[in-house]
């Protein structure tokens, strides 16, 4: 006897209808219905077809104001000690070793030194006086906004696996990273923009590269977009010079009477249509992407104030503008690398935390600070979720006596959230008084995923995929809400 | 055997909602077959009863409350709360009263309790009449499918039984045995199949089909001049014995098992010879190797006892997925390792997921949590025990014998596998002898102890031969599935890689049945259509083996049937649309867009560039400099190969991990990371930006432009030679008038920019010979 009421994976039907992209304009998922039959499509389906109107603004879970996400990852993992995770114990235990009962993985085998004070002075910050290191003055200013959360810990010692954890939950390659989810469950405000877009440090791509920004096993269709700052920001968003704009429309109206003459012969061409129209969004998408990364269109005081022109802050402060301009226009998810290709390229900073945070604190600070400023006197603050920080943190001791640098520590680091539904000018969780490990009130990065989606107006336990026989999700079997950092 | 829904939904789509209520109806039959005066039967209804809504929370491994319901004694025990079953006073139970009060089952995701009032009063009457229970009977959460689980009863673990073909009046049962099936599934709705496709639709289709190619234009004339009956059939076996034939076909098997040529992570290393194991799989499919030999190979190549360097190079198959050369604790990391090579396996010869049950038993399907740990078992024995990064982790070539990429023992005793709680490697449980899935219970199940003169565990080949087992319900049916599916657009099941409780149920199981079992036993009838000719050819015929387990036999069958060769549009689109909108029933062909190797290979034969030299190691395609900034080495570690070596077919493409190329991804080539049984087909905007910018498009836009002004200069025949050369036809009228048009105003346009080198009149032939590129009637396939 079949007795199968459930819905797939024993969803409830709310579920199921979520995914099926209930939330989709009501056109759209009319046609979806239409199209493949509800209910047998949805059996067939463990990854459903994505059509052009398949990244149409979806409802979200519970209310929440906002619209897009800007993280700022800081590739190669800042040192919390030093930023964002004051610890004047560290002064008084100098030159000491670690406790033995504190057990870690010494990643790559390195030298294991001494307990190391923070290089540069912490100083508060706002009215809440929050403590942020002199490696982050232009920040600090806007202590009032941030969340900061000390008691981070996440899975991986390693950069190339950490990473992959940080965007996507999983140590492993191969699943949706955060932003793949966010459009997958949000869809996007602006067709002419891709939803979910990457910007990469100058210097290189982050380690493991392309699966930090994949779908994984979601349709490709929820994949990051590289996008570049200057010129054609997209991959193949121009073609050759001499096919302009004009000479292209002549391409697309030959192409599309083509097109039609070949679709008038043939039956329940929906996919044909669908494939006609996309020729249309691509060529809005040419005009449209340009635009977003145009920067002269910025005053120059903007620009100024983003340290647009001036060094060490042009790249990141231009990329964190264009952040700025993406939202604008309705782009859900952007993500900034600060820091690429490896070692000192990056925030690893193993050599040496002062010589390695002063040069990439100095090329960050001002832009995000700028951004926060920026964001805010636009009243898009509100709308808007910044994240910062690394892969992991570092740890509070040496690589050797007197050796300047700091070793991966994934066991306690910090990161923080601003912007709307964020409570400003906060601290959450402590770790230990060396800053070695999380111990109260710890967040895991399962934790923070979950705190992210639901500030998105998503809840982590509902946004599910259907997969290989199982509902996945960003935060698998993991995953609390850190209430303590909602406004 | 778990029984199908026979009551005919009133459209396809409602079938699901019809077997919810078809299950409340055959409920009530129940309760009416037990009149109120008669004592329930345990075997009969209580049983079933117990299975379907209590014993998924209290059976013997998982005692919610410290209570099981599965054997009489266990009743009798109670659980933390006391007894459930009250003597004096049964009426008293609270077994009883707590379903009485719609407390048990408990309701699930905010849905009221499932259990119906006819179930209440049968559970009444036995507790009532003292809860009898047959002796030693004890009760297994798996033995029977409930509405929340598959039981071993699940139809696709049931044995497959050639089926009689059907007899109906009323049905056409003319032709192939396909068509039989098919027809009388049609016939039952008084449906009509949808008319024979024309023959330049025909060839098309299956030239794509059978070589990812499209047809020559020679292909096409001499189709459509041959006259003769046999010519179609012709077409096939020609395709068949191509050597493209194992290119096309092996790609999907390729995406199946997960196969890049790098590890992926930091370091992202080249699988070095993981090319050897691509080109083992397409010489496989060309030879038409028997299927339980190619099982075999990949499974345990390196313990066959006639193994030699092609056995062992299949084995690679356990070493496709990725490896993280620096995981954050490597003995932990085994148990990852473990979980891939179970899930590929599982996936591709199997259709299960018993990766499913690492931390718990199968929430779905009778895969209890032991079964995955005894599958693992033959795994364990592989070199996934840390050990220096150059072997990237696996054994060396000295270790296999051979200089390839394949997968040994590390001997032929190896510790104990312990199953692990939760799936946590750090909360190992009891230690679990390794044995096959428990989900096929007619099959044996034990594993031995490898031979004395073993030198590995033996235990991958019993997991082979236990695979490749003729009774083995599964293995046959996922495989011809597959071919169904990749032949038809969409599977008889149509999830691939999924026979259980979440997958989708045949649209035609008696057919996925008698192709099953075509598969393993051979009717040894030739397929060749002997009533049909009767004329004497001039091509001889190519032999295609009958033995079994062969697979050419059964592409041809397929091809061969009509309703493969009938339509994508029917007269009754409309009409059928609105009950079958997903053509379960195949009244139609489905229309399909070019995947995305078989799109650039398309584009290299439209500008008569591919290089269809075969075999060796990758070519690595020139990617546009922006995309290599996504890798954290940037440009330097990509070198891209001479530009004749990237002229080769898509199959041949270097695939790293890191830095898949993107005009392949766009079009949804598969993610390498898990097996992929189907890649998905969508349509996006950043498809249309790459085919109308990308620099590769653009080559052979210009490369095919420059090749018609050389053969002809009026402009006519130029229009004339663009359209056969990238859609193998002539334009019709006003097709040629507007691209006489579109080259003109071109042509006029480029004359006006000085800077450009190319003459004017090129450029304007470029721009149209791209514009034919994008159609959709060169993506499409009819």
């Amino acid at each position: 006897m079949s007795q199968r009421t459930n819905f797939p994976c024993g969803q409830t039907r709310r579920e199921f209808v979520w995914e099926m992209g209930a939330g989709f304009a009501g056109t759209a998922l009319t046609a979806m219905l239409a199209g493949d039959g509800f209910l047998p499509q949805m059996q067939a389906s463990e990854s459903p077809a994505v059509g052009t109107d398949g990244l149409m603004p979806k409802r979200s879970h519970h209310p929440t104001p906002i619209k897009s996400v800007i993280f700022l990852m800081m590739n190669g993992a800042p040192s919390q000690v030093d930023t964002f995770d004051y610890k004047p114990e560290l002064e008084k235990y100098a030159g000491k070793d670690l406790p033995p009962d504190k057990e870690f993985i010494n990643s790559g085998g390195r030298k294991k030194g001494f307990l190391t004070p923070a290089w540069r002075p912490f100083r508060p910050g706002g009215e809440s006086g929050l403590l942020i290191s002199d490696y982050f003055p232009n920040v600090r200013k806007h202590a009032d906004k941030l969340a900061v959360i000390n008691s981070c810990h996440t899975d991986s010692h390693a950069h190339g696996s950490a990473l992959v954890a940080m965007n996507t939950g999983k140590t492993f390659i191969g699943r949706p990273s955060l932003g793949s989810w966010a459009v997958y469950g949000l869809g996007t405000e602006n067709q002419d923009l891709p939803g979910y877009v990457v910007i990469l440090d100058k210097r290189g791509g982050p380690i493991s590269g392309q699966p930090n920004w994949s779908s994984g096993f979601m349709s490709a269709a929820y994949s990051g977009t590289l996008f570049r700052p200057t010129g054609t920001p997209i991959l193949d968003l121009a073609g050759p010079k001499h096919l302009d704009r004009t000479a292209q429309r002549e391409q697309l109206d030959l192409l599309a009477k083509l097109n039609h003459e070949h679709l008038s012969s043939r039956k329940g061409g929906q996919q044909l249509v669908d494939r006609i129209n996309s020729y249309e969004l691509a060529y809005r998408m040419q005009a449209a992407a340009p635009e977003a990364v145009e920067l002269s269109r910025e005053t120059q005081q903007t620009q100024d104030a983003y340290g647009i022109g001036q060094q060490p802050t042009d790249e990141y402060g231009r990329n964190c503008l264009i952040a700025r301009r993406l939202v604008e226009r309705g782009v859900r998810f952007v993500q900034l690398y600060s820091g690429g290709g490896h070692l000192e390229e990056t925030w690893d900073a193993h050599e040496s935390i002062e010589k390695n945070h002063g040069r990439h604190g100095a090329e960050v600070d001002q832009p995000i600070a700028a951004l926060l400023a920026d964001l805010e006197q636009r009243g898009l603050l509100e709308s808007t979720l910044i994240i910062w920080g690394g892969e992991f943190g570092r740890m509070p001791f040496s690589e050797g006596k007197d050796a300047p640098g700091r070793n991966h520590n994934p066991y306690g680091f910090s990161m923080w959230l601003a912007g709307g539904g964020v409570k400003g000018g906060i601290k959450y969780g402590e770790t230990d008084e060396f800053g070695f490990e999380a111990v109260t009130d710890r967040v895991h990065l399962h934790d923070l995923h979950a705190t992210i989606l639901h500030l998105m107006g998503l809840d982590h336990e509902l946004l599910t995929y259907f997969h290989q026989g199982r509902k996945e999700s960003l935060t698998d079997v993991g995953g609390k809400v850190v209430e303590g950092v909602l406004a | 055997m778990m029984v199908r829904s026979t009551i005919e939904p009133k459209t396809l789509a409602d079938h699901r909602w019809a077997r919810f209520f078809t299950y409340g109806l055959t409920v009530a039959l129940f309760a009416h077959s037990t009149s109120a005066s008669e004592s329930p039967d345990f075997e009969r209804d209580i049983g079933p009863l117990l299975i379907r809504h209590c014993l998924e929370c209290h059976n013997d491994n998982a005692e919610t409350g410290g209570l099981s319901l599965s054997s009489h004694e266990r009743l009798r025990q109670g659980g933390d709360n006391g007894l459930i079953l009250l003597d004096k006073s049964l009426v008293d139970s609270p077994l009883l009263q707590r379903v009485l009060a719609g407390e048990m089952p408990p309701p699930k995701d905010d849905e009221p309790t499932s259990i119906t009032p006819q179930e209440i009063d049968l559970l009444k009457r036995w507790v009532t009449a003292g809860a009898n229970w047959p002796n030693e009977r004890v009760l297994d959460p798996y033995e029977q499918t409930t509405d929340a689980r598959a039981g071993r009863d699940w139809w696709s673990l049931q044995p497959i039984v050639r089926p009689d073909m059907p007899t109906q009046q009323g049905t056409d049962l003319s032709g192939n045995p396909i068509d039989a099936f098919i027809r009388r599934g049609l016939a039952k709705r008084d449906w009509k199949p949808a008319p024979p496709t024309d023959r330049r639709t025909l060839l098309r289709r299956v030239t794509y089909d059978l070589i990812g190619l499209p047809p020559t234009l020679d292909e096409y004339a001499a189709f459509e001049q041959d006259e003769s009956p046999a010519a179609y059939e012709h077409v096939v076996d020609r395709l068949l014995a191509s050597p493209h034939f194992g290119e096309r076909w092996g790609r999907y098997w390729l995406d199946l098992v997960r196969y890049a040529d790098t590890c992926g992570y930091e370091r992202d290393q080249e699988k070095t010879n993981a090319w050897k194991y691509r080109d083992w799989v397409i010489q496989a499919i060309n030879d038409d190797m028997p299927y339980d030999q190619f099982v075999l190979a990949q499974l345990a190549g390196d313990e066959l006892p006639d193994r030699d360097e092609s056995t062992v190079i299949a084995t690679g198959f356990l070493r496709l997925g990725t490896w993280n050369d620096e995981p954050n604790d490597p003995q932990e990391y085994k148990f990852e390792r473990l979980e891939d090579m179970v899930h590929a396996t599982s996936t591709a010869f199997l259709g299960l997921t018993v990766k499913c049950a690492r931390c718990h038993d199968h929430k779905f399907d009778p895969i209890p949590q032991t079964d995955y740990y005894r599958m693992a078992s033959a795994f364990w024995a592989g070199h996934i025990e840390p050990r220096d990064r150059a072997h990237l982790g696996g054994p060396s070539a000295d270790e296999l014998g051979f200089n390839v990429f394949g997968w040994t023992d590390r001997g032929r005793d190896v510790p104990p596998l312990h199953l692990l709680k939760n799936g946590d490697a750090k909360h190992p449980g009891p230690v679990v002898e390794p044995g096959q899935l428990t989900a096929v219970s007619f099959l044996d199940t034990s594993i031995s102890p490898p031979p004395e003169d073993a030198a590995t565990t033996h235990r991958r080949l019993q997991l082979a031969h236990w695979i490749t087992d003729t009774r083995n319900p599964l293995t046959a049916r996922v495989l011809v599935n597959r071919l169904w599916q990749h032949h038809f657009g969409k599977g008889l099941v149509r999830t691939p890689n999924n026979f259980g409780f979440n997958g989708d149920e045949p649209t035609h199981p008696e057919l996925l049945d008698w192709l099953a079992n075509e598969l393993m036993h051979s009717s040894g009838q030739e397929t060749r259509d002997k009533s049909q000719e009767p004329f004497a050819t001039s091509q001889q015929p190519i032999a295609i083996s009958q033995k079994p387990w062969t697979l050419k036999r059964l592409h041809k069958l397929i091809a061969m049937s009509k309703t493969y060769q009938q339509s994508s549009n029917h007269p009754h689109h409309e009409q059928y649309t609105a009950t079958d909108p997903g053509n379960h029933l195949w009244w139609r062909a489905e229309r399909r867009r070019l995947d995305a190797d078989a799109m650039r290979d398309s584009l290299l034969v439209a500008s008569g560039q591919l290089d269809l030299t075969p075999g060796g190691p990758g070519f690595k395609p020139s990617i546009d400099p922006e995309a290599l900034e996504g890798l954290s080495k940037k440009g330097a570690a990509w070198q891209a190969s001479p530009t004749e070596e990237q002229r080769r077919r898509s199959i041949y493409t270097y695939l790293q991990r890191s830095l898949l190329p993107p005009l392949l991804t766009v079009f949804d080539q598969q993610d390498t990371t898990l097996p992929c049984g189907r890649r998905d087909v969508t349509t996006v905007a950043p498809q249309a930006l790459a085919l109308m910018n990308n620099a590769f498009v653009h080559e052979q836009s210009r490369v095919l432009a420059t090749r018609i002004a050389e053969q002809v200069t009026s402009l006519d025949e130029q229009i004339q030679l663009a359209w056969q050369h990238v859609l193998s036809r002539d334009p019709s009228e006003s097709e040629h008038i507007a691209a006489l048009a579109h080259v003109q105003s071109q042509t006029t346009r480029f004359q006006q920019s000085a800077e450009e080198t190319e003459a004017p009149s090129l450029m304007a032939l470029t721009s149209l010979c791209h514009v034919l590129m994008n159609t959709n009637e060169f993506l499409y396939v009819d």
